[in-house]
């Protein structure tokens, strides 16, 4: 199951708050694709540190795709 | 959040925290510096006061806040890590202060001595930290033009600040050297190398995400930086060259990248989906339309040399640099980091999410929005004052008074996080 949140039309913190928040509820195997115009290098060291793995698409249009799931193993 | 989760090791919040607390206080001086002076100040570039006025907000105010930002900026906007950032801010920000005071006081009194003195420690300040940002941001595996144009902007500190080492060293041992041209270069490098390519560089980062904007178009990006270091060469390499034919042909351009990133960033905030008026937006909404003023001023006395032979129209483009761009827009991003940084400190300590305050209890709105008030009506006086003198006083009592309601909102942003950080520490020793 994929669960969405699009931060591109959010201040921060708030795009970090929701994606934190969704990771308490993130089954193994399911993923969590964040939206948002830059690179959120505070949430990336948060995952990197936490286990979680992530991929990063830049759409032409500028919007960043990062898809979260947790590490295997 | 989410004791289950750690946090990155971004710098101690007490290194961007100093440099902040710090900044304000030199525009007060800077006010009250011009409120004593009163309307010679403000006759020509040159006069002591004007030089001191100068340089309590390009380094007092502008560098002491920018550095501090970096420090924090680095980590969080393109992954890189300043080594010691604690050690290298408690060496760096206390000697540069003592440098800036040094070189305010070699202006005002005409004592080259302390000019000379004041070189060395900025040698050493600046240095050190050039080199320990430099290195953050040559070893991140970051990619971007926000980091490329932040790249270039720490060359542009360090040539800033090797030509300024050298016109004090000249000012001071009356040494031959061409001391208007080197100024020109040394100013061009300071305000554009330095100044306005770190602020585009992180415009490009936070204006869409915190102003809520579509992003910078990769054309605009990719080619605004590269263009503007260009330009800079150019500009300084006609001096050296002893080629002052042409003037206008790099001058005109140079203006036009200015109205080109000032333009690009309105159009931004015009075009944006959700209206946002905090004051940050504002604040750069103040920066961009005084940068617009600039360029478009800086053309007419190109074209129109009677109007720009006269020396106040140096003076009014300084004011619309320092004052309206820079100050405006470093105000506007303390604003926003300030808040954040509590925000993000607070979330480092472990607590559940819902005891961390929202970002909005960290300043309050109205204290922001008043202060801003009271800066555009110090800027406008500063304008007018360029003209009609007799307004230098009062533009002086306007302009220390913001800065001074600036310095008590961060001071007062600095102590809502020690409250909350105490409030959450408690609760956790009680669970």
């Amino acid at each position: 199951m994929t669960t969405v949140i699009d931060g591109r039309e959010l201040q921060p913190p708030e795009p970090m708050e929701r994606t934190l928040e969704a990771l308490d509820g993130l089954a193994e195997g399911d993923d969590l694709l964040l939206l948002l115009y830059c690179q959120p290098h505070p949430l990336f060291n948060i995952l990197k540190n936490n286990g979680y793995v992530w991929t990063e698409e830049l759409l032409p249009e500028g919007t960043r795709e990062i898809r979260i799931r947790k590490a295997p193993g | 959040m989410h004791p289950s989760l750690s946090f990155d090791q971004a710098p101690p919040i007490s290194v961007p925290y100093r440099f902040f607390l710090v900044a304000p206080w030199f525009g007060v001086m800077a006010g009250i510096l011009l409120a004593w002076s009163g309307q010679d100040a403000l006759a020509s570039r040159w006069t002591p006061e004007a030089l001191a006025l100068t340089h309590l907000i390009a380094l007092g105010f502008m560098l002491q806040a920018m550095s501090g930002a970096m420090f924090q900026f680095i980590p969080v906007a393109v992954g890189g890590n300043v080594w010691r950032p604690r050690l290298v801010a408690n060496a760096v920000q206390p000697v540069l202060v003592l440098a800036t005071l040094l070189l305010i006081a070699g202006f005002l009194f005409r004592r080259p001595g302390l000019l000379s003195a004041a070189v060395p420690l900025f040698l050493l300040a600046v240095g050190g930290f050039v080199i320990a940002v430099a290195l953050a941001l040559w070893r991140t595996p970051a990619t971007g033009m926000t980091l490329w144009a932040m790249r270039m902007a720490i060359g542009g500190l360090a040539v800033t600040v090797l030509l300024g080492s050298l016109l004090a060293e000249s000012l001071a041992r009356g040494l031959a050297v061409p001391i208007v041209e080197l100024t020109n270069i040394h100013l061009a490098w300071g305000l554009g190398g330095w100044a306005l390519m770190l602020l585009a560089g992180v415009s490009y980062h936070v204006v869409p995400m915190f102003q809520l904007t579509q992003p910078y178009p990769l054309w605009f990006t990719r080619g605004f930086g590269p263009l503007l270091l260009l330009l800079l060469l150019a500009w300084s390499g006609q001096y050296f060259l002893d080629d002052l034919r042409r003037p206008v042909a790099i001058g005109l351009p140079l203006l036009a990248v200015f109205f080109a990133y000032a333009g690009m960033t309105l159009w931004l905030q015009y075009t944006r989906r959700r209206k946002i008026h905090d004051a940050t937006s504002l604040y750069f909404r103040v920066a961009m339309l005084s940068l617009l003023a600039f360029a478009i001023s800086g053309t007419a006395f190109f074209l129109v040399p009677a109007i720009g032979a006269d020396p106040r129209s140096v003076v009014w483009l300084g004011v619309l640099a320092f004052a309206g761009v820079f100050v405006s827009a470093v105000t506007g991003m303390m604003y926003k980091i300030m808040p954040f940084l509590n925000w993000l400190h607070l979330m480092r300590l472990g607590a559940p999410m819902l005891a961390v305050p929202n970002m909005k209890k960290m300043l309050a709105a109205e204290m922001m929005t008043g202060q801003l008030r009271l800066h555009v009506l110090a800027l406008l006086l500063l304008l007018a004052a360029v003209w009609l003198p007799g307004l230098a006083r009062l533009a002086g009592v306007a302009f220390a008074a913001s800065s001074a309601w600036l310095g008590w909102n961060l001071i007062s942003a600095m102590r809502r996080y020690q409250t909350f950080r105490d409030q959450i520490r408690a609760v956790a020793l009680h669970r």
